[in-house]
């Protein structure tokens, strides 16, 4: 049995264990070693409110500051995703929860927003940004409608809604938002217990934001199963991985300096080795922790607020099962039959902890392929155009892969979509040009309109098996108004990652999600200093260049007698002299002229 | 009719100042002697004049009767006097100019000095019984004042602020307690008692005083005042006010005619008017010997312009821009235990090198073969890294350029693949020697480099084959843009933000490093990155660094100005410098750092500098933009920046354009086909000048401004540009051909260069017979391409556009040869001269001088540029054949018309 397999079993235990209470809480922690010294932690917190309570603002396990939030907003369903880093799908295989609890690098926000017609959806989708915005402590609020996009095929209900309910569909995302303890804190606060007892209380700011990848998802939606009444559902994760061996520096030594000398471990069959000399024996038994290392503190016993404390088994570890694996006294451990996975019962305000000692073992915990993995890169070079490419890898030999293609991008990335092209490659290496529309089934494209909202696209795929497909469009880079510039515009623009929704691989239900990294998109940058030299330098050349120009090209050069001669040939300067005359012989005088 | 002349109105100009200061009239001027006189007696200390001369009320009394008339002339100090004298003087003039001089004499030295010291002293004394001494002219000011408003009163009696209306006689009022309050130690009551005074005199109350002008016109007579007094005001010139009826004779001399603006200017600069009206005589001078003198001008200022750059005063001290930067602020931990994994892993590579050799063989095997590849490969996986190859292959001159870059990425551990540097560290340096301890010292870096957890970047780390085409295949396909025969890369991060080779071609340890950072085409990196690394190595590291080869620069200008020119050398041919230089066009900052010298630092101090160096990078937020991308460096330290050395290039370049626009102009006002009577027979050595100089002469001194002809354009205009089109040829040659035939087709295109100018030349004189003016078209068009093009590449390439405008520089000043002037002898001798003198500058001559002089092959050299070509994307050959070439064929085929002309 895989990991994959376990994950979808948890979901369905979770999903069948919301049909029978009407408002319970239940956590539970998954612990995995990856390779490479890494350690998958997932986090799973579960509560629920009947609809009528929701409706009436009674609040119990659910989170009062979130409920109102959503009320307010008239939000029905609510996805929001805090997320660092990328997952190495080489090394660790596939995604925690199939990707559906992931989002993208940064902020990732989806909701169903029950709403007369898309305008007044767009108001309250506004007013719900605001708010979350305030509740984590995240720039949500800079989700505006240039990032806001409303996908058509890449995100599916998860609750059960009436069918005479409204619902719009808008999502946002923030590529460049760093996610640190400042969202951490009030997340835990929404759980009911603050992360003081049960397995949140192992989340620390410190290691959690030292993971190499690290994800917080809330979840709200309502379920209805087909008696009983309509409960709301909450469903917090946040999954980390760790590095055991940077997770295990003290905090008042983080400097991983070089190892003395001595505790180098050396490949001693070298025929150079000798003291000064040392090829570096990587090892290959696994590496030993405990709770306490890896999290900086340790589980301080169950949250009483769960539902059957006894029973619950809330703490899981997935090693093999010769691995030895010393628990503190009072936690049950059970060994599930499938070999590699064991669980433990927690005691409420009994510190919890386990220790795995470092082990040589010969059985490994298998890891599932990914079904599909995907890269998006920036090609080109210049600051005028350039082209963006996208790469899909199946790896299976037999299974085709369909999938929803969905990436939204910033207006001042203008895509030239006739220029979509694609190629595909195969196990052989060789690469052939093929009309896009081989792979391509359905397309949705939406294009942007400068400084409103951006582009929108989302295509559906095919990936023949074995084979690997690279699609690629150019693009042209917008030049912003000199205030629409960030402060470090030099650093490029943050262009979200796209969202891959693969559909049918594990039952119908359950989609996978991928993502892919965000991108750096470099925009034609003015020198900020330009425009204050510019002026004083146009200034200066108009007022030289022009006024001297422009003085030689008006002015005649003549002489005082050529002056004279002429002013008395002009119209005006004979029209004067009449009447200097005129006047002159009024006064009866004789005016003496030069 | 033309304003009263005592009234200077503004524009303030100078001269009408000193005109207005020499017509002043007799009274006003012994007043200003006066007080000039009483403020020098102040400087002497024995007798106070101020205490002899002011108005004191306790001491008035018949004895000091004198003081009544003296305080107007004395004042408290310099700036007391001259602010006085400058209100009264107009003041004062205008009244004497009204009433003449005896009048103001009698008025002044009696009742308006009088009068207002009389009721000063009453109220002072009497009534507030203070005794404050007054002094100054001010009294008159204020007095004047008065009457002045009286006068202005009458005429114009209010003046309208909104709905209030001011009575206009109440402006000294004003006046006066501005001063009070603004002008310390000013007093207040003697000026309003003037203003008194000043009120009666206007009104007119006053007149009894007035001697009367019978009396006046008698003395007058009798004394011949007139006749014996300088700038005596008579009562007969006195104007009766100042809106009476003036004769028109008076203003008409001053005021000059409505053109006097032009007779000012004339005035200030008459030897500069000369000089344009003596040119604007003599056109000749004009349109032939000043562009010549002009040009030649520019030329030797470029030049100059250049050597001075070295000097302090031009150049100034390299500085870090960036401040996220922060070079050296950090410490680097890379040592200890490292060095051992360092000895390891050469150990490793010298095993597979050793593994290579055949049996028997002394010499290793350097190459980078496979199994050098793969253990790299093999070393980076064990350290637990991404790695991946790419193979590539380049064929140019018929020579094939093929191998595998394998590299790896660090990612960043919390970083989104949206920001990376790269690490290059080739295994055959830019010296084509083999780089063990480089290639080991990345990789052991890599290693160490993984255990932290602060980069906000991706590092790659880059180990291709040799430092010429490697770098370029993995950059082209990191963009995508590579050619056909070279792989895609299948691992890629983000946008790279600097770019670090290493080199460590020796086994002993080191002195020095020296710093390399020319890109592609003259392109630079940004002056922090090499600030940064130089600010590392020296302050942090405390390891020398060198530039451009300069081994013991002692900083001097010699030394100074030797690196600039290699810096300029290197710049100007284009080609790639080392693995770094290929970065460059994708607008990513790199330097290569190699290490010289035999010195006691070992590979960890390189890593350390290395870690530094890239801990500074990683701390950038913004890709590197702050300092500058154009400058010309003379010492690690120093440095000139694009707005102090353009100019340099842009003069070389403007002396084409001022040589061609001249010439353009030349033909439209100026027929060649004239005989001139006065052509010189004179001769000169130099056949380039003495050439140009034969058809100047030709010209006609005086031309008629009528002359206009107009200009037949077909035949310059298709020959520069069907040159400028034939210039593709070479082009294509000389990158197309098999290295094997270069020596033959420099020869070939010595003796082509040769021939076709000559060729063009009997042709067209045959065939078409094209007037004088169309030689000089010819010329126009060419010289102004070149222009054109050189002004614009000094923009982008500096020292290349310099050195094409400094060879093309006798272009300027050739010319054919005029058939009507000069004996048949005389002009093939000319002719065929400076054809000799062209040749010798002609493109593949210089080649070949370059290549003798520098020692190397020229079938190496243009190897090296067809391969620049084809795979680092140089195009200093088109900026050779496509611009140069051409400027240099018509320039010949000109002077090979005075050759074949009938």
């Amino acid at each position: 049995m895989t990991v994959l397999s376990l994950l979808t079993l948890l979901f369905v235990v979770a999903l069948s264990s919301f049909t029978s209470a009407t408002s319970d809480y239940h956590e539970s922690l998954n612990l995995q070693p990856l390779p490479q010294s890494a350690l998958l932690a997932s986090f799973n917190f579960r509560s629920n409110e009947s609809q009528e309570s929701f409706d009436e603002r009674n609040f119990r396990y659910f989170p009062r500051a979130l409920g109102q939030i959503l009320q307010h907003a008239n939000t029905k369903e609510l996805h929001l995703r805090f997320t660092t880093g990328r997952w190495d799908a080489e090394s660790w295989g596939p995604r925690p929860w199939n990707g559906t609890k992931e989002g993208g690098t940064g902020v990732e926000l989806w909701a169903w927003i029950d709403a007369s017609d898309d305008e007044a959806a767009f108001a309250k989708w506004i007013t719900l940004t605001q708010s979350l915005s305030g509740l984590f402590c995240a720039s949500l609020n800079f989700i505006d409608s240039t990032r806001t996009t409303r996908p058509v095929a890449s995100f599916e209900l998860m609750g059960d809604h009436p069918a005479s309910s409204n619902l719009h569909l808008l999502h946002g995302t923030l590529p460049g938002e760093v996610v640190c303890t400042e969202n951490l804190t009030p997340f835990l606060k929404l759980l009911p217990c603050k992360g003081k007892a049960g397995v949140s209380s192992l989340l620390d700011g410190h290691k959690l934001f030292d993971a190499s990848w690290q994800s917080m998802s809330v979840d709200i939606s309502p379920v209805c199963p087909q008696s009983g009444e309509c409960s709301v559902h909450i469903d917090q994760t946040v999954d980390i991985v760790l590095d055991i061996d940077r997770s295990k520096r003290p905090r008042d030594n983080p400097i991983p300096r070089p190892v003395p000398s001595d505790q180098l471990a050396c490949d001693t069959s070298k025929p150079y080795h000798s003291d000064d000399t040392c090829y570096p024996l990587e090892s290959t038994s696994e590496k030993g922790w405990s709770l306490t290392e890896i999290f900086g503190r340790g589980l301080s016993g169950a949250c009483p607020l769960t539902e059957n404390v006894d029973q619950e088994e809330p703490v899981c570890l997935r090693v093999p099962h010769e691995r030895e694996v010393v628990v503190a006294s009072g936690a049950v451990e059970t060994k599930k039959p499938d070999g590699f996975t064991r669980c433990f019962t927690l005691q409420p305000s009994t510190p919890f902890d386990l220790t795995i000692p470092e082990q040589e073992v010969t059985t490994h915990v298998p890891l599932d392929e990914p079904v599909l993995s995907a890269e998006r890169t920036i090609v080109g070079h210049g600051q005028e155009r350039g082209g963006m490419r996208i790469i899909f890898d199946n790896p299976s030999d037999t299974n085709s892969v369909d999938f929803i293609y969905f990436e939204t991008l910033p207006w001042f990335l203008r895509p030239y979509v006739h220029t979509l092209q694609a190629s595909i490659t195969g196990r052989d290496g060789l690469r052939r040009q093929v009309p896009a529309s081989q792979f391509i089934r359905e397309s949705f494209y939406r294009p942007a309109i400068d400084r409103e909202r951006g582009t929108q696209l989302e295509l559906a795929l095919t990936i023949p098996p074995a084979s690997t497909v690279t699609l690629t469009y150019d693009f042209e880079k917008a030049i912003l108004r000199y205030t629409e510039y960030p402060p470090d515009a030099n650093r490029g623009f943050n262009v979200a990652p796209a969202v891959i929704k693969l559909g049918a691989a594990n039952g119908p239900n359950h989609p996978i999600y991928i993502r892919t990294t965000s991108l750096l998109l470099p925009l034609p940058t003015p020198d900020f200093s330009m425009p204050y030299n510019v002026i004083i330098l146009t200034s200066t050349v108009i007022a030289l260049a022009f006024g001297s120009i422009f003085n030689l090209l008006v002015r005649r050069f003549v002489t005082a007698e050529e002056a004279t001669a002429l002013t008395a040939q002009t119209f005006k300067g004979r029209l004067a002299g009449k009447i200097v005359a005129l006047r002159d012989r009024i006064k009866g005088k004789t005016a003496k002229t030069e | 009719m033309a304003t009263p002349a005592a009234l200077p109105p503004l524009p303030f100009n100078p001269s009408r100042v000193r005109s207005y200061v020499l017509r002043l009239p007799l009274f006003t001027r012994l007043v200003l002697l006066a007080i000039l006189v009483f403020w020098l007696l102040e400087f002497q200390t024995m007798w106070s004049v101020v205490q002899w001369g002011s108005v004191i009320p306790e001491e008035a009394g018949f004895g000091t009767m004198y003081r009544l008339n003296t305080y107007p002339f004395i004042h408290l100090g310099f700036f007391h006097a001259l602010l006085n004298v400058l209100a009264l003087t107009p003041l004062l003039e205008r009244f004497e100019a009204e009433h003449g001089t005896l009048t103001a004499v009698a008025l002044f030295i009696g009742p308006l000095s009088t009068l207002p010291a009389g009721i000063y002293i009453l109220v002072e004394k009497f009534v507030l019984h203070r005794n404050t001494a007054v002094v100054g002219s001010s009294i008159w000011v204020f007095l004047l004042l008065g009457s002045e408003a009286i006068r202005t009163f009458k005429s114009n009696p209010y003046f309208s602020l909104g709905t209030t209306k001011i009575p206009t006689w109440t402006s000294p009022l004003f006046a006066c307690a501005l001063v009070s309050i603004l002008v310390p130690n000013t007093s207040f009551l003697g000026h309003l008692s003037a203003i008194l005074v000043g009120y009666l005199l206007g009104l007119g109350f006053l007149k009894i005083f007035v001697p009367p002008e019978k009396v006046l016109r008698w003395i007058e007579g009798k004394l011949n005042l007139l006749g014996r007094l300088p700038h005596y005001v008579s009562v007969d010139q006195k104007t009766y006010g100042r809106y009476g009826v003036l004769p028109t004779t008076t203003t008409g001399g001053e005021r000059g005619t409505p053109m006097s603006f032009l007779g000012s200017s004339q005035r200030l600069g008459p030897t500069t008017t000369a000089v344009i009206r003596k040119l604007r005589n003599n056109p000749h001078f004009l349109f032939v010997h000043l562009p010549h003198i002009l040009s030649f001008i520019c030329i030797v200022a470029g030049v100059v312009w250049l050597l001075l750059l070295p000097l302090n005063d031009y150049s100034r001290q390299t500085y870090i821009s960036e401040n996220a930067l922060l070079p050296g602020q950090v410490h680097a931990y890379f040592s200890g235990s490292e060095q051992h994994i360092f000895r390891g892993y050469k150990k490793e590579l010298e095993d597979v090198l050793a593994g290579q050799t055949e049996d028997g063989q002394e010499r290793r095997n350097d190459e980078f073969t496979p199994a050098v590849s793969d253990k790299i490969q093999s070393i980076l996986k064990a350290t637990g890294l991404k790695f991946a190859t790419q193979n590539y292959e380049y064929t140019s001159s018929g020579i094939t350029h093929q191998g595998q870059n394998v590299y790896s990425i660090i990612q960043a551990p919390r970083g989104d693949a949206t920001e990376a540097i790269v690490l290059v560290a080739a295994w055959k340096t830019v010296d084509d020697e083999l780089n063990l301890n480089g290639v080991t010292l990345a990789l052991t870096l890599a290693r160490y480099f993984k255990r932290w957890s602060l980069w906000s970047k991706d590092i790659i780390f880059l180990f291709p084959p040799d430092s010429k085409a490697g770098t370029q295949a993995w950059i082209d396909a990191y963009h995508d843009m590579q050619p056909a025969f070279v792989q895609p890369l299948p691992l890629k991060s983000g946008a790279l933000q600097g770019g670090l080779v290493i080199e460590y071609p020796f086994d002993h340890r080191f002195e020095s490093l020296h710093i390399l950072h020319d890109g592609v085409n003259g392109q630079l990196p940004n002056l922090d990155l090499f600030n940064t690394a130089v600010s590392i190595t020296g302050g942090q590291m405390g390891i020398g660094t060198n530039l451009q080869e300069m081994w013991d620069h002692d900083d001097s200008y010699e030394m100074r100005l030797e690196t600039i020119m290699r810096g300029m050398v290197k710049q100007g041919f284009g080609y790639a410098t080392g693995p770094h230089s290929s970065f460059m066009p994708y607008h990513i900052d790199a330097i290569t750092l190699q290490t010289k010298g035999d010195g006691w630092q070992d590979e960890m101090a390189l890593g350390r500098t290395v870690e530094s160096l890239c801990r500074s990078l990683n701390n950038l937020l913004e890709h590197l933009h702050q300092s500058f991308f154009f400058y010309l460096l003379m010492q690690t330290n120093r440095f000139v920046s694009i707005g102090t050395y353009l100019p340099s290039a842009m003069l070389i370049a403007g002396n084409f354009t001022i040589m061609a626009i001249t010439l353009w102009l030349r033909t439209g006002y100026y027929p060649g086909n004239q005989q001139s009577p006065q052509a010189s027979k004179s001769t000169k050595e130099q056949a380039a000048t003495a050439t140009d100089k034969r058809d100047d002469k030709q010209s006609p001194a005086q031309p008629d401004a009528n002359n206009i002809i107009e200009r037949q354009l077909a035949l310059p205009l298709t020959l520069v540009v069907g040159l400028h089109l034939l210039g593709l040829i070479p082009l294509y040659i000389f990158n197309n051909i098999s290295h094997k035939y270069y020596p033959t087709a420099t020869y070939t295109s010595i003796l082509a260069n040769l021939i076709l100018p000559l060729l063009l030349a009997a042709i067209l004189s045959h065939g078409l017979n094209p007037k004088p003016q169309q030689y000089l078209l010819i010329k126009s068009f060419s010289l102004l391409i070149l222009g054109l093009f050189l002004s614009t590449l000094a923009t982008l390439n500096f020292s290349l556009s310099f050195m094409i405008g400094l060879l093309c520089a006798p272009l300027s000043f050739v010319n054919r040869i005029n058939p009507h002037t000069n004996s048949c002898l005389l002009r093939y001798i000319l002719a065929t001269l400076g054809l000799a003198l062209l040749n010798v500058l002609s493109p593949s001559v210089v080649l070949l001088a370059a290549c003798k002089y520098f020692g190397v092959d020229v079938e190496t050299v243009l190897t090296q540029a067809a391969f620049g070509w084809d795979v680092w994307g140089v195009w200093t050959q088109v900026v050779v054949w496509c611009v140069w070439w051409p400027a240099w064929v018509s320039g010949c085929a000109l002077v090979g018309f005075s050759l074949f002309s009938s």
